[in-house]
């Protein structure tokens, strides 16, 4: 289950959560890839690194092993603010 | 040394810093967390405070209001984080972070920085550390309410 937030939820048809299935042993990159084939949108702004992937509440490199139980979220642009 | 024991026995320390880090829906009372951080030691001689409230214009566009939403978890992670660096970092005693979820109206409260130091100058800098960090990697995002609908803020494309 990959939990989903802000704008990305929007993009998902107003879900909360995504449930893709993913085989074992995959790296953030391939996640990415599934979720592009599923949700282009959120694909697009993946690949642009502008929505991150977190695995257990930390930003995950796309090298990242994702395994079975890891706490998965899509992260859009942080509400941030202007200096 | 026996005074400091005395001091710290007075406070419930944990729940005291428990307290010092919070991600909450309702407002907070700006004079009962500076007393919160104020009684955290006596050696304190500076503190520097820094209030976000919620603005009634963003890029040029009318605001009526904003929904912050937040990731559980992982957002009291990041702040717990940034208070600690700042305790590390900046020679600071200490420092509390707040930020509000939810609906938040014009000119109310939504993040609150308290940084105590012995002196003016690691409070500053420290404060002003904690908020530019927390705006860069606190999963918090903001909905505002304008009268051509909602948008997500983004404010590092």
């Amino acid at each position: 289950m990959i939990q989903l937030f802000g704008m990305t939820k929007m993009l998902a048809g107003n879900q909360g959560t995504l449930s893709l299935a993913l085989p074992d042993g995959k790296r953030v990159k391939d996640l990415v890839s599934v979720i592009d084939a599923a949700y282009p949108k959120i694909g697009e702004l993946l690949q642009k690194k502008k929505v991150l992937v977190s695995v257990n509440q930390e930003i995950a490199h796309e090298d990242l092993e994702v395994k079975d139980g890891d706490e998965i979220a899509l992260l859009p642009p942080f509400a941030g603010g202007n200096r | 040394m026996s005074l400091e024991h005395s001091t710290k026995a007075d406070l419930p320390a944990t729940d005291d810093e428990a307290m010092l880090v919070r991600v909450q829906r309702e407002d907070f009372s700006i004079d009962e967390e500076l007393r919160r951080v104020r009684r955290r030691s006596k050696r304190i001689g500076g503190i520097a405070m820094f209030l976000g409230t919620a603005r009634d214009r963003s890029k040029g566009k009318d605001v009526d209001g904003i929904t912050f939403e937040h990731y559980e978890g992982m957002a009291q992670k990041k702040l717990r984080e940034i208070r600690e660096r700042a305790l590390k970092d900046f020679g600071v005693i200490e420092v509390l972070v707040l930020h509000r979820y939810g609906e938040i109206g014009i000119g109310d409260n939504i993040v609150l920085i308290i940084a105590g130091a012995e002196h003016r100058a690691e409070a500053f800098r420290a404060c002003q550390w904690a908020i530019d960090e927390l705006k860069q990697i606190t999963p918090i995002w903001k909905l505002e309410h304008t009268p051509e609908g909602e948008v997500w803020v983004e404010e590092h494309p």
